[in-house]
């Protein structure tokens, strides 16, 4: 069983195309983040799979079976918003027993379930409140508590915590993770942060400008970036960039100088903060740079460089009471912590 | 300071009360009067109450009937205007297509030519479809009126509602339809409320297509009224029974979903 988007493209009236020959297919049991930034399609790719926009052109198919001129409710699909879309005139019960009451489940049986649901969701408490008097992690919850009561096959997230506030936004992310853990259900999950994305999905499919750009599993897209795009966006703070000429084995870029496995001519050289190292005696391998800022976030810190114009940002653990801004810092960059884009394109090159 | 601003504050209420309220209590009078109080020059705030007017306009006169048509009609466009007008405004509110705001306005426009430069145009309308004379033809002549009311006062209460509730209820099983008649009506069901409540006061108050579409047979109370101007003088007793009892469902209306009235044709004029 799968779900497979298939050269999904989505033109809106005003012209502006969402999503651009979209494919993309996954398995069910899989927690899939759709991540980019805003405008790039995910969102739209969402409600499509939904139902609640249709295609301009291409095929939704779930389990080989063409959905794409399926009525939400024949899609076997919950739906969670980023606004709760709660009823506020139903009580939290009702809220959460409605998709069953469609269904015409039994009465005994939808307090059955909504009870089941409710204690997983640990909102067994609140179920006869009004959703006006929730908070805003509560009502999150209910929310996911109705897209999951009648046991879709697949439940949708279109951007749901980001109306939370960012510690119980880390806590509903694990409950998430727990969840579906639990339930081995399908996740589709919406958001433009990088750091929900890796830690909720078996798989991030990352979208720019409507177009799939890469598709793999959180690490593989940390470690292994299709293209600058992916390396910038993934990681906080973002993938050190640098513009640079190849000659005789060695990237120039500024005061760097630094040992490649490249072919001469430009290069984009990439390298993540976290990767670069402080180095102790200046070495023949180390570059050394001006400290422009310091930023501590404890335990860690992070020194910012000025190249030549460019930005280069470090983040290191180590003890760097010592170092002050415009104090030159020796620096190592391990050849195998280095990714290496084509200077024009952006694409990795291997 | 405080003090003085609340005394003159319930010495102004006092007033308009009185400048509103007076009338009002002097008809509900005379409604007990004698034919002889009601005449008498000087006005009469003491008297001995009689309860003849009543039968005498309500049964010798037979006006009773008319209270049953005025609901008929009132009741009958109400429920026409806000089952057609709701499913528009929430259209209006919803979806875009070409010449919407167009569209919308031009709702509006039916209500801005007098409502005498069509009299003559419905009257030969209702003669040919063989309504004249008939409280059908009331009927639908007030839902010409009412019908743009509910859509302008609809569309504001159903784009209040969040879209993606129309949606929620999508992915819980229902059809759009479904969606709309099993959760955003009962969602806007205040404001629907407000919008019925309006639609049936300008229906029952209302006099001229009534007069003109119907002579006997289906008068509503207002038309009742001036048959009780007589060759031999106006009988204001029974003027002014038939008057309290056509205020009475108002008033009952009136306070029962007063909040929501205020609230309901204040969003409208902000919103529209």
């Amino acid at each position: 069983m799968a779900v497979s988007f298939k050269e999904v493209t989505k033109r809106f009236p005003d012209g502006t195309t969402a999503l651009d020959r979209l494919d993309l297919e996954f398995d069910l049991g899989e927690f899939i983040v759709l991540l980019g930034p805003s405008g790039s399609g995910k969102t739209t790719a969402c409600r499509l799979l939904a139902g609640l926009e249709a295609p301009s052109g291409g095929r939704i198919e779930i389990g080989g079976k063409d959905i794409t001129d399926l009525p939400p409710r024949f899609r076997d699909i919950g739906m969670v918003f980023q606004n709760y879309a709660l009823y506020s005139h139903k009580s939290v019960f009702e809220n959460i027993a409605y998709p069953l009451r469609i269904r015409k489940v039994a009465a005994p049986e939808i307090e059955r379930l909504v009870k089941e649901v409710a204690d997983l969701l640990r909102i067994g408490d609140y179920l006869h409140r009004k959703p006006a008097q929730l908070s805003g992690g509560q009502a999150q919850r209910v929310a996911v508590a109705r897209a999951l009561v009648w046991e879709p096959a697949i439940c949708l997230m279109d951007e749901p915590l980001s109306n939370l506030d960012a510690l119980l936004r880390l806590h509903m992310r694990t409950e998430l993770n727990r969840l579906h853990r639990k339930l081995d259900k399908t996740f589709v999950f919406v958001t433009h942060d990088q750091e929900e994305a890796m830690t909720l999905a078996t798989r991030i499919a990352v979208l720019r400008d409507g177009k799939l750009v890469q598709f793999d599993e959180p690490r593989t897209i940390y470690r292994r970036p299709a293209n600058r795009f992916v390396a910038e966006f993934m990681g906080r703070p973002a993938m050190n960039t640098i513009d640079g000429m190849v000659e005789g084995g060695v990237f120039r870029a500024g005061d760097i100088a630094c040992a490649v496995d490249c072919a001469d001519g430009p290069l984009m050289l990439g390298i993540r903060p976290e990767q670069i190292e402080l180095a102790d005696h200046a070495t023949t391998s180390s570059v050394t740079l001006t400290v422009d800022v310091k930023e501590a976030i404890e335990p860690d810190t992070l020194l910012i460089f000025q190249n030549r114009g460019n930005s280069v940002t470090l983040r290191t653990q180590s003890n760097c009471d010592a170092i002050e801004p415009g104090q030159p810092v020796g620096l190592r960059f391990p050849k195998e912590a280095l990714h290496y884009f084509d200077a024009r394109s952006g694409e990795r090159l291997r | 300071m405080n003090r003085s601003y609340k005394i003159l504050a319930i010495g102004v209420l006092a007033c308009v009360l009185i400048i509103a309220l007076t009338p009002y209590v002097w008809m509900l009078l005379t409604s007990f009067k004698g034919r002889l109080d009601i005449l008498s020059p000087e006005p009469r705030w003491l008297f001995t109450p009689t309860l003849s007017n009543y039968p005498a306009v309500f049964i010798d006169k037979d006006y009773l009937p008319l209270v049953f048509n005025s609901l008929i009609i009132s009741l009958g466009s109400t429920v026409l205007s806000v089952v057609i007008g709701a499913p528009a405004a929430y259209v209006f509110a919803r979806s875009d297509f070409a010449g919407k705001e167009d569209l919308f306005f031009f709702f509006l426009t039916t209500r801005m030519a007098p409502p005498i430069s069509i009299a003559v145009p419905l009257f030969l309308f209702f003669t040919t479809l063989g309504l004249t004379d008939t409280v059908y033809a009331v009927v639908i002549a007030h839902t010409s009126f009412n019908l743009s009311l509910v859509v302008w006062m609809m569309r504001g209460f159903f784009a209040e509602i969040p879209k993606e509730i129309d949606e929620a209820a999508m992915m819980d099983g229902r059809s759009r339809l479904g969606a709309f008649v099993r959760v955003i009506v009962p969602l806007a069901a205040p404001g629907l409320a407000a919008t019925a409540v309006l639609c049936f006061i300008l229906s029952w108050n209302e006099f001229l297509y009534a007069f003109i579409l119907v002579a006997f047979e289906g008068r509503p109370l207002t038309v009742g009224i001036p048959g009780l101007i007589t060759p031999h003088g106006t009988l204001w007793g029974q003027v002014a029974a038939v008057a309290v009892v056509a205020t009475l469902p108002i008033l009952v209306f009136t306070f029962l979903v007063q909040k929501h009235l205020v609230r309901g044709l204040t969003f409208g004029a902000v919103k529209g």
